[in-house]
């Protein structure tokens, strides 16, 4: 079932494209993660499905709601945290949770929402206090208080560190156990793998691809780099490099010192064959490995471009 | 999907919503220590300062120093004359007698407490004694007064038995409504500088919260934003109402202040008043990107009205090139207007107070409206 649908949406600053074309849907409950360099369009595209922005173009609908008519009952359902994190820093997480809950109509207790957030430990301590961590997981916490279906978190782990973002993974991933749906944006390629259902990569206002993080690394070429590295120093790796080279399914080799990288179509074969070889010079191997494919090769094959977070 | 345990579903209504966020906004106004600094702590030590340094002839000392008229010398006048010379309380200007437009200058001036003018004939039989209207009910009015009853009485058995033959009779000199008690005349100066500096300085919350995002961040609630800013706006002047309260108790048991207060024009003036300077630091918020900046902008419009505005000083005593630029700040206006309901206990009826109100209801409607109107312009979020 469609939550949530945008079509060709588009957004100028003045001369400033943010948004050129952007459309797809968010089903029911699942993670939906906007992946994309900084200043991609990531956060001007949440703001205009959150109705902070007004689109130039496109359209919105949140299933037979749209901004035009049905703003408030919009509101209700959606729960934002947004890039900044605003909220009141003089006030403990306590009080800016029922602060906010008393916005809504059915909003759920503090007490709950801090233990989703893990921060009950911290609930009288002033924000200002927190820890970047703790207060990325109260503005999470804050956008879960009117128990809303479906939630928007503009880079929630970004500047953390990896125990905190690790926490705020397992949040996300209580919610969809929970049922919800979230649009999340980030530019950690490992966590889009590790949280979505469908990964929409976006670069300069236009979406470059959308699908599950493994279909979008399927769709990749089925050639994987193998490294190893020799024990017997250079001259093992020497005669190693020309032995694979006229191996069938290699495609090109890199040697620096004792370490051969081979790039092959069919790793598990190529492999067999050279540990054969190996085996019969009797070199020693001291590190073998494939390197999986990653969203970052997805961005790399689609854009021709680096990734760099 | 719904989440299993709920909250009971406290059903908003506009009275919860505006609880919340008072509540919310007297916690963070309680614990801004910069609030208390300069709203509070600053005006307190201001004012104590000015009052230590400039109204230094402080009553302790019973003395009181008064002019005496001798309009025509007669036995009887000589008499009282050396009498009252002889009164330690009583220190005679100029040592000996003077001329009657002399004596009610010097009272219009302030330069002495009273002038006793004696009677003009050893047959007549009354003395006068002339004070300036502020210091009516003063202390030092209200003991020569009383000293110089005594004396009369004195004299009255001294004439031997005969009917009283003085009596005291009782006249007033008024110099218009700039010249009154330093003391007092601080007090309101001050009262009226640390309201309008609140509400000049106060809106730098506003900045901040739009540079946090925190504005943004409540629009994507379906919070009343008009609730918002009543709840913000009742929390400034409960602060103001704080400011005056604190001010005034030390003004008067600290400094002996003399107020009159007329509530129903106090209460006019503090709301015309407040409202127009919140007014203005809305304005100022409207076109100030950084706290910094904002806070430029207020520094320097408040330097120029305290020392503009007849906050410390008489506006006539400066020099007459500036007092065209006093007769259009808000601030002169405030302060005159506090100073009429809390000293002069003037009535609401009264024109100048009247155009003074328009003048500062003028500042705070442009203010507003200009910007309210710049917020517009670049409001972040389309207005749905
Ligand atoms: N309010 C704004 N005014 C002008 N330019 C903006 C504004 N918001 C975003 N931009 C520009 O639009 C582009 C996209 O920004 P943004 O949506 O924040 O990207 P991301 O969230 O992916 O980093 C950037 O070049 C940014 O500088
Ligand atoms: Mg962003």
């Amino acid at each position: 079932m469609t939550v949530l649908e945008v079509r060709n949406l588009q957004k100028s600053f003045g001369q400033i494209k943010a948004v050129r074309d952007i459309s797809f849907s968010v089903n029911a409950g699942e993670v939906f993660t906007i992946i994309g360099p900084n200043g991609a369009g990531k956060t001007t595209t949440l703001e205009m499905i959150e109705g902070l922005v007004s689109p130039d173009n496109g359209e919105i609908h949140f299933g037979d709601l749209d901004w035009n008519k049905h703003a408030v009952s919009i509101k209700k359902k959606i729960g934002v945290q947004p890039q900044s994190s605003a909220m009141f820093d003089l006030l403990t997480p306590e009080e800016n949770l029922n602060l906010f809950a008393s916005f809504y109509d059915h909003a759920r207790s503090a007490k709950e929402i801090l233990e989703i957030v893990n921060l009950t430990e911290h609930r009288k301590n002033h924000v200002k206090k927190l820890s970047g961590g703790q207060r990325q997981r109260l503005a999470i916490g804050l956008a879960l208080i009117s128990d809303p279906e479906i939630i928007f978190l503009d880079e929630p782990t970004t500047g953390l560190d990896p125990q905190a973002r690790r926490n705020i993974w397992d949040i996300i991933l209580h919610l969809k156990e929970l049922g919800k749906t979230t649009i999340l944006t980030t530019h950690y390629m490992e966590e889009a793998e590790k949280l979505s259902d469908r990964v929409c990569i976006v670069d300069q206002g236009n979406v470059i691809t959308l699908d599950s993080p493994s279909a979008l690394i399927e769709k990749l070429t089925d050639e994987r780099e193998i490294r190893l590295s020799f024990l017997d120093g250079e001259g093992a790796a020497v005669d190693a490099d020309i032995f694979s080279k006229v191996l069938e399914s290699v495609s090109k080799t890199e040697r620096e010192g004792a370490t051969l990288k081979i790039w092959a179509a069919k790793p598990e074969e190529t492999l067999l064959d050279l540990f054969k070889f190996t085996k019969e010079k009797s070199f020693g191997v001291e590190q073998v490995s494939i390197r999986e494919m990653s969203l970052e090769d997805v961005f790399i094959a689609f854009t021709g471009k680096e990734w760099r977070d | 999907m719904r989440l299993p345990a709920k909250n009971g579903g406290i059903k908003i209504n506009r009275y919860h919503q505006f609880k919340m966020m008072f509540l919310a906004q007297l916690k963070l106004t309680l614990r801004e220590k910069q609030a208390w600094f300069w709203g509070i702590f600053f005006p307190v030590i201001l004012m104590v300062i000015f009052m230590v340094i400039f109204s230094g002839n402080s009553d302790e000392e019973f003395k009181t120093e008064v002019a005496v008229v001798d309009p025509s010398p007669n036995p009887a006048s000589e008499m009282m004359l050396s009498q009252i010379s002889g009164l330690p309380v009583f220190e005679v200007k100029s040592g000996k007698p003077v001329a009657r437009d002399r004596a009610e200058e010097w009272v219009k001036d302030q330069e002495v407490d009273a002038a006793i003018i004696l009677p003009g004939s050893a047959e007549a039989s009354s003395v006068t004694l002339l004070i300036n209207k502020e210091n009516e009910q003063g202390a030092a009015a209200q003991a020569v007064s009383g000293i110089l009853d005594k004396f009369i009485q004195q004299a009255n058995l001294m004439a031997a038995g005969a009917s009283p033959k003085y009596d005291l009779q009782y006249e007033s000199i008024t110099s218009g409504t700039n010249e009154l008690d330093y003391t007092d005349f601080l007090l309101t100066g001050m009262i009226a500088l640390s309201i309008a500096q609140g509400g000049m300085f106060g809106m730098v919350d506003l900045v901040d919260m739009r540079r946090k995002g925190l504005i943004k961040r409540l629009r994507m609630t379906p919070a009343n934003m008009g609730i918002f800013g009543l709840s913000d706006m009742v929390m400034r002047l409960l602060f103001s109402i704080v400011q005056i309260i604190l001010l005034s108790l030390i003004g008067v048991l600290v400094f002996g202040a003399n107020l009159y207060i007329n509530p129903f024009t106090l209460i006019i003036v503090f709301l015309i008043g407040a409202l127009s300077f919140n007014a203005l630091g809305y304005f100022f918020s409207s076109f100030s990107k950084t706290t910094e900046a904002y806070m430029g902008v207020a520094n320097i419009c408040s330097f120029l009205m305290m020392f503009l505005s007849g906050v410390f000083f008489p506006i006539e005593t400066m020099p007459e090139w500036i007092q065209p630029i006093s007769s259009i700040l808000p601030l002169t206006y405030f302060a005159e207007g506090l100073r009429e309901s809390m000293v002069y206990e003037t009535g609401i009826a009264t024109a100048g107070l009247w155009a003074g109100i328009g003048v500062m209801t003028l500042w705070g409607a442009v203010t507003f409206l200009l910007g309210s109107l710049l917020y517009k312009r670049k409001a972040i979020a389309a207005d749905r």
